[in-house]
């Protein structure tokens, strides 16, 4: 029973301090994104442009899925005319 | 649009520690929220005309100009988070007021397709949403503009001033404004769209009701 206790104070600090540390003033959550995979290198590499380019395709693909999404419906209208 | 494309990406942009290239995403990420206030205040409009008037022609322009608005919303959601990742070091933190405003938002508007979803009777369904509707879109200005100016934040346009500030420049307004007009008039023309079809449905669902009775 206390080995139980022991436990669950050890886990909650432990989700406390995820979180003090997720509040903290620090912003930056993770490491750098130089240090990541290779995504996440090219992604940081040329000055950030990449994040520009990602932010328009997910602009881009948002709009479009939406727009084939609409022509799929009226196509389902037009057949049951 | 297509112009503001080519020059968001083209032109020369003041280096700016940490941001780098990414400023060039005030022509996009902001846009997204300018577009979505725009659509949802027309939606509230509508709303209200509907509640005067009660023409089903009303309540289908507000239910897709509001479809519109969270699709936009999303955008800007979407396209903050990579931003973020990249520039502040992770996708979402729940220390950032914006940030969970802005989603508790879009939460109140997908509400709203929930609530009209929960009727049958279309008159019903019209007049609760439209109501819904105004009370939702009184929500977005004190969630997206007020209560973040006044609290500590990262992002740009909080404790107490003004979104335009010493981090831009003024060329980048040059390529802003445009963008910000460009993406209204496609959210215009994709809010059309959604209401031509809702009142293409209503009428083969009238005449389909009709020639089974």
């Amino acid at each position: 029973m206390t080995k139980l206790m022991t436990f669950i104070t050890l886990l909650s600090t432990a989700v406390a301090d995820t979180l003090s540390s997720a509040y903290s003033d620090r912003w930056q959550g993770v490491q750098d994104p130089e240090h990541g995979n290779v995504i996440m290198q090219t992604m940081a590499s040329n000055g950030l442009i990449f994040v520009v380019l990602g932010v328009s395709l997910i602009i881009w693909f948002v709009l479009i899925t939406y727009l084939f999404r609409l022509e799929k419906k009226l196509d389902n209208l037009e057949q049951k005319q | 649009m297509t112009a503001v494309l080519i020059a968001g990406f083209l032109i020369r942009v003041p280096e700016i520690p940490i941001l780098y290239e990414t400023s060039r995403n005030l022509f996009f990420h902001v846009p997204m929220w300018f577009t979505m206030s725009v659509v949802f205040a027309a939606g509230l409009v509508f709303s209200i005309r509907y509640l005067m008037n009660s023409s089903m022609r009303m309540d289908a322009l507000a239910e897709s100009a509001t479809m519109i608005g969270i699709l936009f919303g999303l955008c800007g959601l979407l396209t903050g988070s990579l931003w973020a990742r990249f520039t502040w070091g992770t996708w979402w933190t729940f220390a950032e007021p914006k940030m969970n405003l802005s989603a508790m938002a879009l939460m109140i508007y997908v509400a709203y397709f929930i609530l009209r979803s929960a009727f049958d009777d279309p008159e019903k369904r019209a007049k609760i949403a439209a109501v819904y509707n105004v009370f939702a879109a009184t929500t977005v200005p004190f969630l997206l503009y007020i209560v973040p100016r006044q609290l500590p934040s990262l992002h740009p346009g909080a404790d107490g001033n003004p979104a335009f500030s010493d981090l831009t420049a003024p060329e980048l307004r040059l390529v802003f404004y445009p963008a910000v007009i460009g993406f209204i008039g496609l959210a215009a023309w994709i809010t059309q769209l959604r209401y031509r079809y809702v009142m293409l449905k209503m009428r083969t669902e009238r005449e389909s009701a009709s020639t089974i009775s």
